[in-house]
């Protein structure tokens, strides 16, 4: 009955170092599968799920997210990424080996009987030290900020994935989107949407092809070949309701005493439907969008009146799309006594042009010049579908980039700089402090230096001495600013396996991105390294 | 039951004295599982539930109510610390780890051959000295001293995951709690029905904020054209729905002509079109409608003639939240539209969307009803730290709660356990007989909570015992633990204090508890 010892629960306990070890195996175990993909060399994962799809993945965040991880410590880690790849977008996979290297590191420390307590707190004190450092010394100034500057966060980002051999041509494409999709709020703050680009995989040719298209694009198609493939100066009308064949509703009873009247009915039904499409047309609309279906019948309708008709487009499509061409999504047309249906004009949206295109072996509905705001799309081309999946997850994380630097116009060098620096201050940081608290400020220092190291050797390069001439190179940045002008951005060139300004090679990366991942990482840390106590109830039985 | 049943009913019997023991080690067991989790830097338990759900919280109460034990003692703890929730609502784990305590030095007295009875008697009296003693050392607080409030409350959340962000939390706590009661009249708070907490994921902690009215989280109804934002907004709460007349099973609607489908069609939306302008007629411009099951609540086509009114829609309003809102906004709930006027409308400042985080909410503010009552917008990263926010905040709450039912506050950090160590050490001196024995030993008892105290802080329990023993005989009655700086100071002068109602119920829960226990000497199975 009672596996819980003295305490007689109804399951099992685990306390103090049994669990503490054993939530740090989970999390490194977690950082472990990870790991290697981090950097610009770092490889991919293939993942198959329990029905065989299979995912080709390098993402921290997707690999996780896949994973169906059961020890709840895990499942902080991966929670964790997962809050990376919301509020930053990248470095999904640097925060959960961050978070791994502190917990083990942390857990060393109680071996050796320091008070969790004191570690915690000496965590917390590096981490808002280093926030502080970052701020103060590492940033790059807004001034020197241009759109060279983002073409290089785009492809710093983008090097460690799939595109990164064709880095220069998407760093191009994303850039040009953000910037592209700026929107000023009523209330004076600019936004850069991402929700504004959208991205349409077509397979076939080859990833270099793929181009950015001033507009909204949508996966549909025209409903009759007799429409016309491109209508210019567009009135746009949105609807979200069917254009089917009205049905009557039910515990509505259908009773006719004469067959003829039975025919009049169905034709009336058709009726109501012409009447509708009729309205809309009368209004000037040339192209219909619709949420729902569109009936065959009443498709000749609008082959006669030469407009393009779609059905079944995606409702959050015909969102965005009545945002950008000014229209408005129509629910259903009652005017305004309740007796008749019109269609206002005004619900219209306009844009320059509507086209059907040919891409791939499917057709894309492209919206371009859309008055309102500016839509961008994004076709990707590429030669199978985990390809195009992964090509667009690293997009996806490269406008994220782009965004948060245009946000907050800030950056900072990337390649295991920004550790090292924080490493080597935070040592001499640790040393000027008398308390309980530097040993764990010191091991926060060393787990740092994770992230450098694990570039290194995935590049099979040799971590340990390329870290330590980095480690050099920053020491006397550090100590001696004058003589270490610039020395402060040095991070590692994997490829050449050299140390080098981080800065002037263009591998760079939002501040926030930074500050954000070493927050969430020390959370974690902490989250875990507060438990002393796991309880495991068995699980309900399930009544027969 | 059949008769003679007498030796079946009774299946089991144990002797006296094992049961007794046994009851006590259960007990034990219990309050060592929450030991760890006492006081600012203790540790959290991770729980993981029957349903696969994981939880992680450093709250006593939670910890138990979620632990599934055997043994009728251990659940005896269990209700304890509810009860010490639902009276003070925060000190859940000292009283079960006072407790603990108690059970323990009862070991040693039983094995010293004094009798149960003895024990229980010396520890009711120790226990009522004991109040006598808290009351003589506590300080009284008026209510309308906010800075005074606010420090109980950040003690309380002190021990918390969240304490990094009591500053926000603490001032929201008193705020909350002092505009739902009226200070001069009222001596308790119905925290339950009167503040309502909503959480939200996104933002960080501190976005937490408190809103004088009511907060939805959902977004308004998304029609084209529909109002996001209505200033002196006037607030109808409808019950009925507002969608096209169901028939019953039996009934019929016939159609026996084509022309017969244009006047369905057009009633329906002459039906539909009536109602709402009676509501239009009425002046409100901000609906909300109540869920229902039966029949689709709303349909596009009233959604889009309120929208073309200019009428702001929330639907889907759970039947619970009616009264809440109700008082809150100050309108009458409508069941049937012909009773719909302005007298039952409700009216607010300002009636808004706002986007947060991955998702919307409707904000109420500003309404103009006397009720009191207010919502508290709870945000953070994840469901974790948000549902640890939300039990904190909560405890935080029923320590402004205590303070209202009794107004006087006492140092924390331990200092009222070793004030009364100490003094209760001296009244047992003026105790003839076994007494005595007792209340030395109840007295000792006390002494867990600071030792608790500093070795979850991770300080030297004994160093800090015999300083902390040190200044209170040199007659310093407020010094105590001062965890941050690991050692013994006059908390006083640091402003740690909470409710003195905490202290004592734990004290008279945890004696009560305790002289049960000892009191039990069967334990019979009955099936």
């Amino acid at each position: 009955m009672s596996e819980g010892g003295m305490l007689a629960i109804d399951g099992s306990r685990e306390t103090g170092q049994d669990v503490r070890t054993q939530n740090m195996m989970a999390a490194v175990s977690i950082a472990n599968i990870v790991k290697s993909s981090l950097g610009p060399v770092g490889l991919d994962k293939m993942l198959v799920d329990n029905v065989g799809d299979v995912t080709i993945t390098n993402d921290g965040a997707t690999i996780l997210k896949l994973l169906d991880v059961e020890h709840p410590a895990g499942k902080v880690l991966c929670e964790l990424a997962d809050l990376q790849d919301q509020e930053v977008g990248d470095g999904t996979t640097s925060v959960v080996i961050l978070a791994a290297e502190l917990l083990k590191r942390g857990n060393e420390l109680v071996k050796q009987r320091i008070h969790p307590t004191s570690i915690i707190s000496g965590y917390r004190l590096a981490l808002k030290e280093a926030v502080r450092y970052i701020k103060k010394t590492l940033t790059i100034p807004m001034s020197k900020l241009e759109r060279s500057n983002l073409v290089m966060a785009a492809k710093t980002s983008m090097n460690s994935k799939i595109i990164g051999p064709e880095s220069d041509h998407f760093a191009e494409i994303a850039v040009s989107a953000m910037q592209n999709v700026r929107t000023e709020r009523p209330d004076g703050s600019v936004r850069y949407p991402l929700k504004a680009v959208n991205i349409i995989k077509a397979h076939g040719r080859s990833s270099r092809e793929s181009v950015l298209v001033d507009g909204y694009a949508i996966n549909c198609t025209r409903a009759a070949q007799g429409m016309p493939t491109s209508i210019s100066n567009a009135k746009i009308a949105l609807l979200d309701f069917n254009l089917a064949r009205h049905k009557l509703k039910l515990g509505v009873q259908v009773l006719v005493k004469d067959p003829r009247e039975l025919e009049a009915l169905q034709q009336r039904e058709l009726d109501i439907t012409k009447e509708k499409i009729q309205t809309i047309l009368k209004s000037g609309a040339n192209v219909i969008l619709c949420s729902k279906g569109i009936d065959d019948v009443c498709l000749k309708y609008f082959v006669e009146a030469g407009a393009i008709a779609v059905r079944r487009v995606p409702k959050d499509d015909l969102r965005r799309i009545a945002k950008a061409t000014g229209g408005e999504l129509v629910l259903t047309m009652a005017d305004a006594d309740g007796a008749d249906e019109e269609f206002d004009p005004s619900w219209l949206g306009s844009a320059g042009e509507v086209s059907e295109e040919r891409l791939g072996d499917g057709e894309i509905i492209y919206i371009k010049e859309c008055v309102k705001t500016a839509a961008q799309t994004v076709v990707l081309r590429g030669a199978n579908e985990y390809f195009l999946d992964e090509v667009e997850r690293s997009l996806h994380d490269s406008l994220c980039i782009i965004k948060r630097a245009l946000e907050t116009n800030t950056l900072v060098a990337g390649g295991g700089a920004v550790e090292t620096a924080l490493s080597v201050h935070l040592e001499d940081y640790a040393s000027t402090l008398g308390t309980r608290e530097q040993l764990a400020i010191v091991e926060f220092a060393q787990a740092l230096l994770v992230i450098p190291r694990t570039l290194a050797t995935n590049a099979a390069q040799d971590a340990t001495e390329l870290v330590a001439r980095l480690r050099a190179k920053h020491a006397v940045s550090q100590q001696d600013p004058a003589q270490g002008e610039g020395m402060q951005y040095s991070g590692l060139d994997l490829v050449a396996g050299k140390v080098v300004n981080c800065f002037e090679y263009g591998i760079v990366e939002p501040a926030i991105s930074k500050v954000k991942s070493l927050r969430f990482a020390t959370e974690a840390a902490v989250t875990i390294l507060r438990i002393d106590d796991s309880i495991k109830l068995n699980p309900r039985e399930e009544p027969q | 039951m059949a008769a003679g049943g007498s030796t079946e009913t009774l299946r089991k019997r144990e002797k006296e004295k094992d049961v007794r023991e046994s009851n006590i080690l259960a007990a034990k067991a219990v309050a060592d599982a929450v030991r760890t989790s006492l006081g600012p830097r203790g540790m959290d338990k991770m729980i993981q539930a029957d349903d696969g759900e994981v939880i992680i919280t450093n709250d006593g109460a939670t910890i138990l109510s979620k632990m599934k034990c055997m043994h009728p003692a251990a659940k005896m703890m269990q209700s304890l610390s509810k009860s010490q929730d639902i009276e003070a609502g925060d000190g859940t784990t000292s009283v079960v780890v006072l407790a603990g305590a108690l059970l323990r030095s009862t070991q040693q007295l039983l094995s010293k051959g004094i009798h149960p009875t003895t024990i229980a008697e010396a520890f009711l009296e120790a226990s009522q000295e004991a109040e006598r003693i808290l009351e003589s050392v506590s300080r009284p607080v008026r209510l309308d001293d906010r800075e005074a409030l606010i420090q109980a409350a950040t003690t309380s959340l002190s021990s918390k995951v969240v304490s990094g962000d009591s500053q926000v939390l603490a001032p929201i706590a008193v705020d909350a709690t002092l505009r739902v009661i009226d200070p001069s009249a009222d001596s308790n708070v119905d925290i339950d029905e009167n503040i309502r907490v909503v959480q939200q994921v996104g933002g960080t902690i501190e976005d937490t904020e408190l809103v004088n009215g009511l907060v939805f989280r959902k977004k308004g109804a998304a029609v084209s054209g529909a109002p996001t934002r209505v200033e002196n907004a006037k607030i109808g709460l409808i019950q009925f729905c507002l969608s096209a007349p169901k028939t019953d099973i039996e009934n019929n609607v016939v159609v026996s002509e084509y022309a017969a489908m244009d006047r369905i069609l057009r009633e329906e939306r002459k039906y539909i079109l009536k109602l709402c302008k009676k509501i239009k007629d009425s002046g409100c411009n901000v609906l909300l409608i109540q869920k229902s099951i039966l029949r689709d609540a709303v349909n596009d086509l009233s959604l889009h003639f309120l929208a073309k009114m200019k009428i702001m829609v929330i639907t889907d309003v759970e039947r619970n939240d009616i009264e809440f809102i109700s008082r809150t906004a100050g309108c009458t709930p409508v069941a049937h539209v012909d009773s719909f006027t302005a007298d039952k409308l409700g009216s607010a400042s300002l009636v808004e969307e706002v986007s947060l985080g991955s998702g919307r909410v409707v904000k109420v503010t500003g309404c103009e009803a006397k009720a009191s009552t207010v919502t508290v917008l709870v945000r953070g990263s994840n469901k974790l730290v948000l549902g640890e926010a939300e039990r904190s905040l909560h405890d935080a709450f029923c320590v402004i709660r205590c303070l209202v039912k009794k107004k006087f506050l006492i140092v924390g950090g331990a200092a009222p356990e070793a004030e009364l160590a100490l003094q209760l050490g001296k009244f047992a001196k003026t105790l003839p007989g076994q007494k005595q024995f007792c209340v030395k030993a109840y007295a000792d008892a006390l002494e867990v909570i600071p030792y608790t105290l500093a070795e979850n802080a991770g300080l030297n329990p004994i160093e800090i015992i015999t300083e902390l023993r040190r200044q209170h005989a040199e007659g310093i009655t407020t010094s105590g633990i001062n965890v941050r700086q690991g050692k013994i100071s006059d908390l006083a002068e640091e402003n740690v204090y909470q409710p003195l109602l905490v202290t004592i119920s734990a004290i008279s829960l945890a004696s009560e508890v305790t002289r049960m226990l000892l009191k039990t000497d069967d334990l019979v199975g009955v099936q």
